[in-house]
């Protein structure tokens, strides 16, 4: 710590910040344009400026280092005389039209001027008019506002790893643009807009919408992924009309990306359902509560009566809350009888807990989204977690920057790959192999963890295990030569602190089970706890549906309930295993492999009932649909990746006659003549603490070797030449995102990303149409040839219904690689 | 005086390796590389030599910065983007004398433990680029830079990079942004660039001229050197005058030697047998001086006491028919044009000042105009985030400080009555 003076008073800080951050820690106030805590130092507005004693100059704060000792003085006239100088100098030609400036109400430039701005104007310049520039979505420039603070592009280029934006020109007309003048392309996570003092920078879909002054602002969190952002809503007139990070707000300190800040806007799409449907004759037909409630209410007994409970199945929704997902569960283990009831989380979280428990004997695998900071060195594993997760993304980049190495083995060039220290390239799906052969290193060169491994039993039948992975092996398989294993082997285990993530769920094949079981035994052999793992969970409320029982083999609080129910792979790829089902909030047509197989399943039941948001590719096949209330307009919590439950208040009235998904279940059990206790979320919030959830510290620790071998997905062959992996896109997170119509400005379809010289192969031209045709079916796709896939291999994502790629795709029911063999052609 | 950064400048083929030899070239280095590093840096303090790139900072002081930092590898750069108005004194050395230069790059890179070294050359210098880069080919055949410096096993390879034209990139953190590949400006300091400069790694810039004394301190040795020129900074001196002189050109004389001699002696005095006015004497970014004050020894030292700089050393000589007004809107001109924008003080205000200029120049000055720039240029001084704007803002306070009637009589009478030298 570092002791200085401000204004006479005795404060402390942190080595290495500036005095202005030893002011802003101690609640001194300082005014500032050009500084972000995220940032490097700048110095450019000269707003900061300070009296330090003994100093010639009046210093810039924001780039000046506290140490011990000095004596700085914020605010003596001389100081604010400085300041008001430069606002004057700023204000010379900037346009003052405030009038028709969004962002005037909460402008910098005009909080400034009020506090020191004087009204006496000595020079009259013809005022900057250059109009907005509209080409880019999203964004909107209007360079007559700009201040050059050049936060924005410090910003996107330092803190996103992006580089976007840029000066372009030199002194005063410089301007900021993306390069050469083109319109805006980028990640679109619009951090660039809440960066801005000024109205230079503006969220398009907010134009002209709403005066700052009548938002009305409220914190919630964030529906998409397993990060939990905290999202700042403005609402004016019972709608939300903008979403914005707030530095240092919530798990995400103010950052956000595209899908927090635009997507929210799903839930005012079109196709929201707004009352209850049946399918009558093929149609589906608009009708009451008590119809719909009594339709089911009678098919669901008549089935029990007939098939027996078990003949009924469920499936839960990570966009639910906490205690929606717990009366789901109850509803169906209480009023039906069954523990027939899963989530898309077997294909992701599930397998993640699954491995936990087998490796270590834990249950609840939560991540520390700080946990990169300061690790000497980060090894993702075949994952882009900038992508699936962006701000735990944006926290390895943090860390890649202060100095952690940040290897990355991947087939693909990703934000990651292009930020890390080291690229290893690996050959695509051959993250085991890559494993196994950093493992195998370890034991022939005694590298391993003696202390912890020596304990362990079975540990000579596990190196029998590696024994075919010699170094030429999985040099052969993965591609890497014999050097760059040794090297990142000897990396990681001369680290002395490390961390191993990578990402896994429904949207992506190319990792399974054993991606994470081989990722288990490295942490054995490197004598690491098992936190030294980070694999998020992947939506908003994956790790809460999982701690709520919404699955067949244990019930809330990892309770074992006797009987072990199906599983999702049983209740739909095994038609007629089933009688019923019940979905709430997923749409495993889009979201889950095998469209046509899921089908034959959904054709095979009785009672179909869905119950969502939006009219879903699967509520087309149901027999009843339930319109439920979005994330915005009910109460309850959601549990992020790191097992922290936020609250999500009510913000807006529900969409048409849609309710709470808890309250239609409690209604339906009513209707079925059974009470489930419930009147209100409270009821449930402590019915679920009665049940205190355990986290994995209450579990004995073990450690356990579960070898694994390499298994590739299904293999390509002349007939299917291509291998074909899923992969998420930065602006969607599963399918309901596709509802946005702000992110579907920027990403509309599944583009299928092709190497050139397969698209030279295949003829396929950048933006042509292709047929994709693999064993199980045929889409089209528009293609976008990239050189950042590998040959051999193309990239695609599923969040598109339209795009309906899980016609292409399968399951191995057992967590697996399920790569795809496809064929191409020109379409 | 015997020339020592001039020296052959006359012959033709100046820039050949055979005829730098011939005139006892590579000596320096020779010796260098049989001593140890830190004995080459003790013989360069003990000559008192001080960058001649402007700020006159000690050569010594900033090298022992940098070797005695532990990380590798270190940078050397030469700063030959020569950018500052009125001065063309390392071109001469560039395009006549390169070994010089490289000579002295190779014993300071030794000296810092450097490899690797680049040459930072001014955009509009495009035939010392050629002459530059067969140079270093040359003395890599030769054995005088490369991997294997004169059979010692010594490392170092020197690369030219060339800038595009801006006058800030001379500034050695924008220079560095520069080399790096990014945008021209200035970086905030500490970090100093002797610890964290290019790419993040120890890093010396020093002028051209700094490092062509190199040779010759090393070969007639740091005591005897600091026996030239003046007792507090000594040296040989490249000058370069403009202007309304004579004799236009380069001169090299003694560190020290009066403004007066160098105008009047050895540049033939004022042209056309007009009277001298006034003198920039260190490059247009330095204060203005007033005919009488030319008996001043031209030393970093001594032009402070006289309320200017030595700067680059380019005397700019102006005698009784040049407009005050017009040369300190045009010297605005430059400054709002190269202004790189960073800070506010210098990009608002370098605009700001040109504007009541141009109105003043132009005979629609208004009544407190004077005051006005004095007034934007106090908002500058001693604000700006690196010295372009501080020496922008001087230079309309010297202006006005010597020779406000002039000013005055510009907005009274509404015109100027001077030719314009535009
Ligand atoms: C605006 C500006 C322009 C400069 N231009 C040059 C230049 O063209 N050549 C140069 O050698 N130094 C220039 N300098 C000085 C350099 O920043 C630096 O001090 C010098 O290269 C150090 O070398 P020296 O120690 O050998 O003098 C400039 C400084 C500023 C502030
Ligand atoms: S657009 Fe906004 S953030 Fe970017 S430089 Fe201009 S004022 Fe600063
Ligand atoms: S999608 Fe994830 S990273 Fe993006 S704002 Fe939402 S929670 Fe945060
Ligand atoms: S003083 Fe001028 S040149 Fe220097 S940083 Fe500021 S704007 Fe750039
Ligand atoms: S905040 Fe310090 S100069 Fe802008």
């Amino acid at each position: 710590m570092v002791q200085l003076t401000i204004n006479g008073k005795k404060v402390s800080t942190k080595k290495g910040n500036t005095i202005l951050e030893a002011a802003l820690d101690n609640n001194i106030k300082i005014p500032h344009l050009c500084h972000d805590k995220r940032l490097m130092p700048y110095g450019g507005c000269r707003l900061c400026i300070v009296e330090i004693e003994g100093r010639k100059k009046p210093e810039a704060s924001c780039a000046t280092f506290a140490t011990d000792g000095l004596s700085v003085w914020t605010d003596t006239p001389k100081v604010i005389k400085i300041r008001q100088t430069v606002l004057e100098l700023i204000l010379v030609h900037h346009p003052l039209d405030c009038p028709v400036c969004d962002k005037a109400g909460e402008c910098d430039i005009q909080d400034l001027v009020y506090q020191y701005g004087s009204p006496r104007t000595r020079f009259v310049a013809e005022k900057n008019h250059a109009l907005p520039d509209t080409r880019g979505p999203l964004v909107e420039l209007t360079s007559s506002r700009c201040v050059l603070c050049g936060k924005c592009v410090r910003l996107c280029a330092e803190h996103q790893g992006k580089g976007a934006l840029g000066l372009i020109g030199r002194g005063f007309p410089t301007v900021v643009q993306p390069a050469f003048g083109e319109a805006l392309e980028c990640d679109f996570c619009g951090q660039c807009i809440d960066v801005c003092p000024t109205g230079a920078l503006m969220n398009k879909s907010l134009k002209f919408k709403a005066r700052p002054w009548f938002l009305e602002e409220k914190d919630s969190i964030c529906s998409f992924c397993g990060c939990g952002c905290t999202l700042t809503l403005g609402l004016t007139d019972g709608k939300i009309q903008r979403s914005r990070g707030m530095q240092d707000r919530g798990v995400n300190r103010g950052n956000l990306c595209g899908r927090g800040r635009f997507g929210f806007d799903y839930i005012y799409s079109e196709n929201r359902l707004r009352s209850p449907m049946i399918n009558k004759g093929g149609e589906l037909v608009t009708v009451t509560w008590d119809e719909a409630l009594n339709y089911i209410s009678d098919r669901m007994k008549s089935i029990i009566n007939a098939h027996g409970p078990s003949s009924i199945g469920a499936i839960g929704s990570p966009r639910c809350t906490n205690e929606e997902n717990y009366c789901f569960q109850k509803f169906m283990r209480n009023v039906v009888g069954s523990n027939n009831i899963d989530s898309s989380a077997s294909f992701g979280y599930g397998l993640v807990e699954k491995a936990w428990h087998m490796a270590f004997g834990l249950s609840g695998h939560r991540i520390d989204l700080k946990y990169p900071t300061g690790k000497e060195v980060i090894l993702a594993i075949e994952s882009d977690l900038t992508v699936t997760h962006p701000v735990f993304g944006l926290n390895i980049l943090q860390a890649q920057r202060e100095g952690s190495e940040l290897i990355v083995a991947d087939s693909r060039e990703t934000k990651l790959t292009r930020h890390s220290t080291r690229w290893a390239r690996i050959k695509q799906g051959t993250g085991v192999v890559f494993l196994n052969g950093i493992m195998r290193i370890m034991m022939d060169r005694g590298l391993i963890d003696n202390q912890i491994v020596l304990h362990m039993k079975d540990v000579s039948a596990f190196e029998e295990t590696l024994k075919e992975y010699t170094p030429s092996k999985v040099s052969e398989i993965t591609g890497l030569s014999r050097d760059e294993l040794v090297t990142i082997t000897e990396t990681l285990v001369h680290a002395k602190t490390r961390m191993l993530t990578l990402s896994i769920g429904v949207s992506e094949n190319s990792k399974g089970l054993d991606t994470v079981l081989a990722a288990t035994n490295l942490i054995h052999l490197l004598g690491e706890s098992p936190d030294a793992l980070q694999i998020p969970a992947e939506y908003a409320n994956t790790f809460g549906l999982y701690q709520m029982g919404v699955r067949p083999d244990a019930g809330p609080a990892y309770q074992w309930t006797g009987v072990e129910g199906k599983n999702i792979f049983e209740m739909l790829y095994e038609p007629y295993s089933l009688k019923a089902l019940y979905i709430m909030g997923a749409d495993p047509l889009v979201n889950f492999p095998d469209k046509s197989e899921i089908i034959t399943t959904l054709k095979s039941l009785y009672l179909l009932i869905v119950q969502d948001i939006a009219l879903t590719e699967t509520a087309k096949f149901a027999h009843v649909i339930l319109p439920a209330s979005s994330w915005a307009e009910k109460e309850g919590t959601y549990t992020n990746a790191e097992g922290v439950s936020q609250m999500l208040p009510r913000l807006i009235e529900p969409a048409g006659q849609s309710l709470p998904d808890w309250k239609i279940l409690k209604n339906l059990a009513r209707t079925m003549g059974e009470d489930m206790a419930v009147h209100d979320t409270t009821d449930i919030v402590r019915e679920i603490d009665s049940l205190r959830v355990k986290y994995y510290d209450s579990f004995p620790m073990t450690r356990i070797f579960n070898p694994v071998h390499y298994v590739p997905g299904e293999e390509p062959d002349t007939e299917y030449p291509v291998n074909m992996v899923l992969r998420d896109v930065l602006q969607h997170a599963g399918s309901m995102s596709t509802r946005s119509k702000t992110l579907n400005l920027i990403s509309s379809e599944a583009l299928l990303e092709i190497n050139r010289t397969d698209a030279d192969r295949f003829g396929i031209s950048h933006n042509g149409y292709v047929k994709v045709i693999s064993r199980r079916g045929t889409v089209y796709l528009k293609a976008a040839v990239s050189d950042s896939v590998p040959d051999g291999n193309v990239y695609v994502p599923t969040h598109f219904p339209h795009s309906a790629v899980s016609t292409l795709t399968h399951q191995s029911g057992k967590g697996r690689i399920t790569t795809e063999a496809v064929r191409i052609e020109t379409a | 005086m015997e020339t020592v950064l001039l020296k052959n400048i006359d012959n033709p083929k100046s820039a050949d390796i055979d005829e730098y030899l011939k005139a006892g070239g590579y000596r320096g280095l020779s010796k260098a590389v049989t001593l140890e590093p830190a004995d080459i840096i003790e013989e360069v303090s003990k000559s008192g030599l001080k960058g001649r790139g402007g700020a006159g900072f000690p050569t010594a002081m900033k090298w022992r910065f940098a070797a005695t930092d532990p990380k590798f590898p270190k940078y050397l750069i030469c700063n030959a983007d020569e950018g500052e108005p009125g001065t063309f004194k390392d071109r001469p050395i560039l395009e006549k004398n390169p070994h010089l230069l490289l000579e002295g790059m190779a014993i300071s890179a030794i000296a810092l433990g450097s490899e690797q070294g680049y040459i930072y050359l001014r955009g509009e210098y495009p035939d010392a680029r050629d002459i530059l880069e067969a140079s270093i080919r040359q003395a890599n055949d030769r054995g005088y830079l490369g991997d294997d410096i004169l059979g010692k096993g010594l490392t170092f390879n020197i690369h030219v990079h060339q800038g595009a034209g801006a006058y800030i990139c001379g500034e050695e953190t924008a220079l560095i942004e520069s080399i790096e590949g990014k945008r021209g400006q200035p970086r905030s300091k500490p970090p100093f660039p002797v610890n964290q400069g290019a790419w993040e790694m120890p890093t010396i810039v020093n002028n051209v001229e700094t490092l062509a004394n190199i040779p010759y301190i090393i070969e007639i040795g740091g005591d005897a050197y600091s026996g030239i020129g003046s007792e507090d900074c000594p040296g040989p001196k490249l000058f370069c005058v403009s202007g309304s002189v004579n004799r236009p050109g380069v001169y090299e004389l003694p560190m020290g030697t009066s403004l007066r001699e160098i105008i009047h002696d050895h540049a033939g005095g004022i042209k056309n047998g007009r009277t001298l006015k006034a003198v920039i004497p260190g490059g247009l970014s330095t204060p203005v001086l007033p005919a009488e004050s030319i008996d001043c020894r031209m030393d970093f030292i001594s032009m402070q006491g006289v309320g200017s700089m030595l700067g680059s050393g380019a005397v700019i000589v102006m005698d009784d028919s040049i407009c005050m007004v017009s040369v300190t809107y045009r010297a605005m001109k430059f400054f709002e044009h190269e202004s790189c924008g960073k800070c506010v003080p210098c990009r608002e205000g370098t605009d700001w000042l040109r504007k009541v200029l141009e109105r003043v120049e132009n005979g629609k000055g208004r009544e407190g105009d004077v005051d006005l720039l004095l007034y934007i240029s106090g908002t500058m001084t001693g604000r700006t985030f690196c010295p372009l704007g501080d020496g922008a803002a001087g230079v309309v306070q010297a202006m006005i400080k010597h020779f406000r009637t002039e000013f005055e009589e510009h907005i009274s009478e509404k015109k100027c009555t001077y030719k314009s030298i535009n």
